[in-house]
């Protein structure tokens, strides 16, 4: 049986959006805090998460696997084969993503800014949040790289989720499994609704994008 | 009423270089104090010590007797920091003088109020819904301004807020800036490379050279009696002449006379001080420093003429400013130097 291309398009933007969600809440803030924290041991968390972006998904799919498996450390927790075992495996994919863009994107804010919240009176939270707001550009292209390797990877969907018609089978699982099948005619439009979803999240997001920068020079 | 800020035995090291040594400083309440060095005095360390952004290697800085490291959110918030970079944020010019009063907890109403307040003071109220970081550089300088203003601080720290602008943009920010704070009880300090800004705005001048405090004093004495030949730089005179003071009282460059000089020095080693428009160009025949005529081009009001003078064992560059009513020398003439005792002054040569 099938399962309706409609079906399979919600579980990929569910398991994609909420994944980019969550490794954003992890990967800004740990971002943030790598750029403006002057303690020993930055360059070493900095070398992880660069490496971090490195790494395969399908490396990263078999480590959550080997974690989540029934006899594995966290099997009790009965995710494996599951939407929910899907995304936290896309949340370690996208996270080291979201984090070294954040990263980056503080870096290349006036240095003296932090100080200078801080002498306008802002506590740390406020010159915190006001980092962000400086950075919002650079921090929305971030979440949007996040979202874009996670919708678009098929190792670790494949391997913590199994392709199970019904239940975990995404875009990227359906096309392979398609092309495998021989069922090219199939695995194109799975391809094409795949990309316009795509285009849609990234697009609304490059609109807001864009109203923010012209707002910035205007 | 303005807070007090005292400084004790500071001393700020960078790359394993001393770049501030301060054994005592203390800003009195409602003084408007400048901070007048060259670039890389250490003037700006100096504010950013005081406005608790850094800390003191060793050493102590107070704000009403309290230890810049103990200063609660509360008692920063007393201090307006305002940079030499403006630093706007990338919203309205009123939000960003909204903002740190709503860090402040000031109502709404109240704060649109104060912040709107602030910006007519200086002059940028009819930019308030004009994106800040679009504005040109002094119309930021003044939004920076109006943004530290609007809190009503106890303490103005001010970092050159006028630099990049021109000389007449800089008079009318000042005459503004002299205008916003004329009702106002603040304790002011202000640092700047300008030794008229200084000398024309300041209660006293503090003459900050290589990280240490050279001089302390009011404009007039610092302008007419500077401490020694770093200060008599920093405060303007173009010529700083090596001299030796003479038991007599007198003063020689070389083995000539160079007339009556101001100051008291011991004999021995002095520089001779003197403005441009000290210098006395005479012919040979007459009593003083020998000098050859390098180069005569026109300025504001006045010739500028270029010599050289000839001391015994080296040549020392001189710059004179001569009268436009007064015969110009040729290139290659050669001139007595004497100095004028109402615009030179003998100091310490160190």
């Amino acid at each position: 049986m099938v399962d309706p291309v409609y079906e399979v398009l919600a579980r990929s933007a569910l398991v994609s959006l909420t994944a980019s969600l969550v490794a954003a809440m992890i990967g800004i803030p740990l971002g943030t805090w790598l750029a403006l924290a002057r303690i020993p041991g930055r360059g070493v968390v900095t070398a992880l998460v660069n490496t971090g972006m490195a790494v395969p998904t399908v490396v990263v799919g078999l480590f959550v696997a080997m974690l989540l498996w029934r006899s594995g450390p966290l099997g009790d927790l009965d995710l494996i084969y599951t939407v929910r075992g899907m995304i936290i495996a896309q949340v370690l994919i996208a996270t080291p993503l979201i984090t070294s863009i954040t990263m980056a994107a503080i870096q290349l804010l006036p240095p003296e800014l932090p100080g200078h919240l801080r002498s306008l009176g802002a506590n740390r939270w406020q010159v915190v949040s006001r980092i962000w707001v400086e950075a919002r550009l650079p921090l929305l292209a971030a979440a949007m790289a996040g979202f874009g390797h996670a919708i678009s990877e098929v190792g670790s969907a494949t391997i913590v989720g199994g392709n199970i018609h019904g239940h975990t089978q995404v875009m990227t699982t359906a096309i392979v499994e398609n092309v495998g099948r021989g069922e090219f005619g199939v695995a194109l439009v799975y391809g094409g609704v795949l990309l316009a979803l795509a285009f849609v999240v990234n697009g609304v997001l490059a609109s807001v994008h864009q109203r923010s920068g012209a707002w910035a020079r205007s | 009423m303005g807070a007090e800020l005292t400084v004790r035995g500071v001393r700020i090291s960078r790359g394993g270089r001393e770049v501030l040594a301060v054994d005592h400083l203390d800003v009195k309440p409602s003084e408007h104090l400048f901070v007048l060095g060259p670039n890389g005095a250490g003037k700006t360390t100096l504010l950013r010590l005081l406005a608790a952004v850094d800390r003191p290697d060793r050493g102590t800085v107070e704000v009403d007797g309290v230890p810049i490291r103990r200063l609660g959110l509360a008692e920063r918030r007393r201090i307006g920091y305002v940079t030499q970079r403006p630093a706007l944020l990338s919203t309205t010019v009123l939000r960003n003088v909204e903002l740190p009063l709503r860090w402040r907890k000031v109502p709404r109403p109240r704060r649109r109020a104060q912040a709107q307040a602030a910006l007519e003071r200086l002059q940028v109220g009819h930019l308030a819904e004009r994106p800040a970081l679009a504005l040109s550089g002094g119309e930021q300088q003044r939004v920076n301004l109006a943004r530290s203003l609007a809190c009503d601080p106890d303490v103005l720290l001010l970092d050159e807020p006028a630099a990049g602008l021109d000389a007449e943009a800089r008079a009318i920010f000042f005459a503004d800036l002299d205008h916003a704070l004329s009702d106002r009880a603040v304790t002011t300090v202000q640092v700047t490379h300008r030794p008229e800004e200084a000398l024309r705005y300041a209660d006293r001048v503090v003459v900050l050279v290589a990280g240490a405090v050279r001089q302390v004093d009011m404009p007039e004495m610092i302008h007419r009696m500077p401490a020694d030949a770093a200060v008599a730089s920093v405060v303007g005179y173009d010529n700083l002449v090596p001299a030796r003071a003479t038991p007599d009282g007198g003063v020689r460059v070389g083995d000539q006379p160079v007339g009556p000089v101001a100051g008291n020095a011991d004999p021995g080693p002095v520089v001779v001080a003197a403005f441009a428009n000290a210098l006395r160009l005479g012919s040979t025949d007459q009593a003083g420093l020998p000098a050859v005529v390098r180069g005569v081009s026109p300025g504001p009001g006045h010739r500028v003429v270029l010599l050289d003078g000839q001391l015994p064992d080296r040549r020392v560059r001189l710059i004179a400013h001569l009268g436009l009513d007064e015969p110009a020398p040729s290139p290659g003439d050669l001139v007595s130097v004497r100095f004028d005792a109402a615009l030179s002054a003998v100091v310490p040569s160190s």
